[in-house]
């Protein structure tokens, strides 16, 4: 049955084969019903292979998944890579996270893309397909290279996407961010690989965490640094993370799919994946703690001062990510593939709820023009309201247990990682019910043509909305930690594969205090934003702190100055002064010099048999006279030279 | 053996012919005919011996690499007959003499693939010669064809002398003709090497150079080419320059190869293949004229054949039998296209490849391997060329300027591909049969099959 596997990432290669290439000719119902369907066939595949996990898992417990090897994909003398997909138990609860959420954003889709021509309808599907196939070959490699293909095809797609609207120029721009930042985080990736070739001749994931002896301190520390900095690309940390909110200029459903629920907890997957590696280099995991966590305070600061929904969205976001981090950094591996999922299903429901308010307000996102929406908007309303009280951490709600281990975690490391996680808490729920808040109560405050057609969006926008709703009030349980009574299944299950664990014992007592600290602080947080925003929204421009706060710090500016600037300006030389007087010059200088010559020597023919003859005489002599002497000339050259 | 005496016979039958059979269209396929006979008789005589049994006293001498020469010639005349032998039937009203004309130069090459003595060198070369006065003439109404002849003859001549005045002094300094004099055995038992023999064979080398065209001897080259009917063009730069080019290592290989402790021919060598590639690839950039510039092109090629007789080891060996068949296959191809152009300048060529694309697509990949480019014949000649140089260890310096003047080279030939494919124009051709392009496309692929193995050459050579 583990043969199924390959079927996993083929459906949505065929569903973007077929919509991809006769995307002019099918119609919009069919187009999306093979997105969806694809999808929907790879869940059930997914489903599937966890069952079958699962049944393998309790019949010989802490027996590793064998891979299935598809081909060799490089087979050089000693040197092979096997392309091989690798179905355990951390990679098949990606898989369910990826198609499910997949799924019901696909089905989102087909109503909230509806305006669009049809060839672009099919061109949006077939990119999307094209997304989740590349997504599904990263979770699924058993090797490092296959992972790597998908890593490059998720930030292909990501580029494809945020440029959808091909026809704005700032929306490439974004894309063009997104795809650069990404590339350079993948240089990181790629010399890891290189790294392992060199040191371990392989880079299949049971033989490198096999040999890890053979690998000196300072091998291990470079190879998981570098690593880090392919993960802080790709999943939008201090500092590459620039591009993750300028990403916002897709359409909405892909900065739910790619932008907050999948593509960008690549990174966290990865290091989870590797977290044999990472338990073994102390100083890379101090690294990744303190980006991690200074990433969550600084993204958290900056959504407090955002206007435009998605935009505080995407802040949330990447400071979501820096959680996950800090997680990753401490040696919670668990806790971070945790909050990886209670994340998928909360971010994802926030994004679609903000398309759903988006779809309604006719592509207005500013939310000072928004404001009572309550009303208009029931179901959006309420899921949106679940989610924001998910990530927000109220208990019982599944941000809560994910976000809660972490912490903990974070306190037996260090109490001040936990203050500042903390504190970061607060701060989410605070910029969460601002949101909620300014969007949803109060007065409307839009034109009153858009009043007049506000409207609750059709039944293949809710549904994914309420799904993904119960998920996140109920994804929780499946984390349930000791102390509250669980028994913690995910971290049962993800135990054969995430072997270093750091386990921390902390009392009891102790950790109801943790808990309830932050529980305390995120509800004081969160009634305090709501009784601020709700009746007297901020409309008026900031000042001071609020306007650092509000340009993001100024950190693209920054940029713009220290790095792309001088880049620009460096290209203009090399362009104008290096390429169009140096290389062209002498390029064409050699050119005019032939012609030159070509055009004297040619006077040598004159075509007279006389003259012709006088030459060569004249040759035989010179000839003579050379061959005699030559060692005198010889004698002259080498003390020439 | 066979080679020599079955071409001076079919010569002979083919000038019968011209009395019995009074149809034109017929001497071409007795001359391919009389082709295949000779062909099939020197592959024998490769494997199996001669049908003749002559004693020649030593004065000629059988080798394997000659012989294959031989099978190299006679494939490319061949595919000359079979490509343009309809075009000869245009030069002139004497078909059938001219096909005899051709046999007789055969023969002559097949001499020089075979000498070992002097004088056989020059019987070879004067027949190889005096026939090709009579071709580069044949159109008897045109001036520059008539000018053409004359220059070649007065040139030639004077060539001769040399020649024999160069052969004069070797005798004169070794007591004897023969190609491999055994030191001990010269006269008066003089051991080392005597001034006589030295400006012999400095004579000697300057009349193979004039041979071969190469500078500053190549003055007759680009007349004589330019001005004799294309279709002889083809063959001269072909055919009689590959087999001038074996008698050439042949005669450095047992002559010089033999002074070559005393005396250093090298740095001669190097400014004579020097000024021939300078001349020859700087003066065909200027070119208006597609033939013009092929004939200068075939100055700049001996320049790089040259360093088969500069290397003189068995690399350079190799090299030349590549190089020999790679050129030869690709200028057959060139010619044969420009021999059904109405306009043989640049301008002739535009807008051929919308209007002809076999022509067109054949010519580019002919003018790829005399350029050089990988995947092509010639890009596997000039490399085995330059190692031959380089195994030699002295001159490197050399490559560097070959490389050079081989990107020089690229200018001239991609104009044509240029005119051929992005300029507007409306070229002109003649009728093509579909025989005709499919040997032309026949002609591409053997380009590619030795451009991409070369070995299936050599190995054939080795057996």
């Amino acid at each position: 049955m583990s043969n199924l596997v390959f079927l996993v990432p083929l459906f949505p290669l065929l569903g973007f084969l077929i919509n991809g290439l006769f995307r002019k000719s099918l119609s919009k119902p069919m187009i999306g019903v093979i997105g969806c369907g694809a999808l929907l066939a790879s869940f059930v595949v997914s489903a599937i292979l966890f069952g079958n996990v699962a049944a393998a898992n309790r019949l010989h417990p802490g027996q590793p998944i064998p891979a299935t090897v598809l081909f060799d994909f490089i087979n050089v003398s000693s040197f092979k890579i096997q392309f091989a997909f690798l179905a355990d138990q951390l990679s098949c609860l990606f898989l369910l996270i990826i198609t499910g959420i997949g799924f019901l954003i696909h089905l989102y889709s087909t109503s909230y893309m509806h305006e669009e021509p049809t060839e672009h309808y099919g061109r949006y599907f077939a990119y999307l397909n094209l997304f989740v196939f590349s997504m599904l070959l990263l979770v699924l490699g058993a090797n490092y290279l296959v992972m790597f293909i998908g890593w490059e095809g998720v930030g292909l797609c990501s580029y494809l996407l945020i440029g959808f609207w091909f026809k704005n120029d700032n929306y490439n721009y974004a894309a063009k961010k997104a795809f650069v930042m990404n590339r350079i985080g993948d240089l990181g990736f790629l010399l890891a690989m290189f790294w392992l070739l060199a040191k371990l001749g392989t880079v299949d994931y049971n033989q490198v965490f096999a040999k890890t002896a053979l690998l000196s301190k300072t091998d291990i520390t470079a190879i998981t640094l570098l690593f880090f900095v392919g993960a802080a690309g790709k999943s939008a940390q201090i500092p590459l993370y620039t591009w993750l909110p300028d990403a916002m200029a897709g359409p909405t459903p892909v900065s739910a799919l790619i932008h907050a629920a999948t593509m960008v907890t690549a990174g966290i997957y990865m290091i989870a994946r590797s977290n044999v590696l990472y338990s073994l280099a102390e100083c890379t995991q101090h690294v990744i703690a303190i980006i991690g966590l200074a990433t969550a305070l600084f993204a958290a600061t900056i959504a407090i001062k955002q206007n435009d929904i998605k935009k505080v969205l995407a802040y949330s976001t990447v400071s979501q990510l820096g959680y996950m981090f800090l997680g990753l950094g401490v040696g919670a591996y668990t806790g971070a593939v945790f909050h990886v999922m209670t994340h998928a299903f909360f971010k994802a429901l926030l994004f679609l709820g903000a398309g759903s308010v988006i779809h309604a307000m006719h592509h207005e996102q500013d939310i000072r023009n928004m404001g009572g929406l309550k009303k208009y908007l029931p179901k959006t309303h309420l899921t949106f309201l679940l989610g924001c009280l998910a990530i927000a951490g109220i208990p019982p709600f599944s941000g809560f247990f994910s976000k809660d281990e972490i912490l903990a975690a974070a306190y037996a490391h260090s109490p001040i990682y936990w203050g500042i996680g903390v504190a970061t808490a607060a701060l989410t729920a605070f910029y969460m019910f601002r949101l909620y808040a300014t969007t949803f109560l109060g007065n409307f405050r839009g034109t009153h043509d858009q009043q007049h057609h506000l409207h609750e969006s059709p039944a293949a926008m809710t549904i994914p909305l309420m799904v993904l709703a119960l998920l996140s009030v109920s994804g929780g349980f499946a984390g349930v930690p000791e102390v509250l009574g669980g028994d913690h299944q995910l971290h049962g299950w993800l135990s054969g594969v995430i072997t270093s664990e750091k386990t921390h014992h902390l009392e009891h007592s102790t950790e109801y205090l943790l808990m309830g600290v932050s529980v305390a602080l995120a509800v004081l947080a969160s009634v305090f934003a709501i009784s601020r925003y709700s009746k007297k929204p901020e409309l008026q421009e900031a000042t001071g702190l609020g306007k650092v706060l509000q340009n993001k710090w100024y950190i693209d500016e920054l940029y713009d100055a220290v790095i792309v600037k001088p880049l620009l300006k460096l290209a203009d030389v090399l362009k104008n002064v290096v390429e169009k007087s140096g290389i062209d010059g002498i390029v064409n200088g050699v050119g005019k010099f032939v012609h030159y010559s070509s055009r004297q020597l040619r006077l040598l023919q004159s075509g007279l048999v006389g003259s012709y003859i006088l030459v060569i005489v004249l040759s035989i002599v010179v000839l003579f006279l050379v061959f005699w002497n030559q060692s005198i000339i010889l004698q002259f050259v080498q003390k020439i030279f | 053996m066979n080679a020599i005496i079955l071409s001076a016979i079919w010569g002979v039958v083919l000038m019968f012919c011209s009395v019995l059979i009074k149809n034109k269209g017929v001497y071409r396929h007795i001359a391919a005919l009389g082709l295949l006979v000779i062909l099939a008789g020197n592959i024998h005589e490769t494997y199996h011996g001669s049908f003749f049994n002559i004693d020649t006293h030593e004065m000629l001498r059988f080798s394997r690499f000659g012989l294959f020469f031989n099978t190299i010639l006679l494939a490319a005349t061949l595919l000359y007959v079979l490509l343009s032998g309809r075009d000869v039937e245009k030069a002139g009203g004497y078909v059938a003499e001219y096909f005899t004309l051709i046999f007789f130069v055969l023969c002559g090459a097949s001499i020089l693939t075979s000498f070992n003595t002097l004088l056989m060198l020059f019987i070879g070369i004067e027949i190889l010669s005096i026939p090709l006065y009579i071709l580069t003439g044949s159109d008897k109404r045109n001036l520059r064809s008539n000018e053409a002849a004359l220059k070649y003859f007065l040139m030639g001549a004077f060539s001769t002398g040399i020649l024999l005045m160069g052969i004069a002094l070797v005798y004169g300094g070794t007591g004897s003709f023969m190609l491999e004099v055994p030191r001990s055995a010269i006269m008066g038992g003089y051991k080392g090497v005597s001034f006589l023999e030295v400006t012999g064979l400095l004579f000697l080398l300057v009349a193979m150079s004039f041979k071969v065209s190469a500078a500053p001897f190549h003055f007759w080259t680009p007349d004589v080419y330019d001005g004799a009917p294309s279709v002889f063009t083809s063959f001269m730069a072909t055919i009689v320059k590959a087999a001038a080019f074996a008698a050439f290592l042949k005669l450095f290989e047992a002559r010089v190869g033999d002074t070559s402790a005393a005396v250093d021919w090298k740095l001669l060598l190097s400014i004579i293949i020097v000024s021939t590639l300078l001349i020859g690839n700087v003066t065909a950039v200027f070119q208006q004229s597609v033939k013009r510039m092929l004939a200068y092109s075939s100055i700049a090629q001996a320049g790089f054949m040259l360093f088969a007789v500069f290397s003189l080891n068995d690399v350079a060996k190799e090299g030349l039998l590549l190089y020999a068949t790679a050129y030869s296959l690709a200028t057959i191809g060139v010619f044969a296209v420009l021999i059904k152009m109405k306009d043989v300048t640049f301008e002739g060529f535009n807008g051929l490849a919308r209007k002809n694309p076999v022509l067109a697509a054949t010519t580019t990949i002919c003018l790829l391997s005399l350029a050089g480019i990988p995947l092509t014949a010639g890009f596997f000649a000039k490399f085995s060329m330059l190692s031959a140089v380089i195994k030699t260890g002295t001159y490197t310096w050399l490559v560097v300027v070959a490389v050079l003047f081989a990107a020089v080279s690229a200018y001239y030939y991609f104009r044509v591909i240029q005119a051929m494919y992005f300029k507007e124009g409306d070229a002109q051709t003649e009728e093509v049969t579909g025989g005709f392009k499919v040997l032309l496309i026949a002609v591409a692929a053997l380009v590619i099959l030795f451009g991409v193995q070369p070995q299936a050459l050599l190995n054939w050579f080795y057996f």
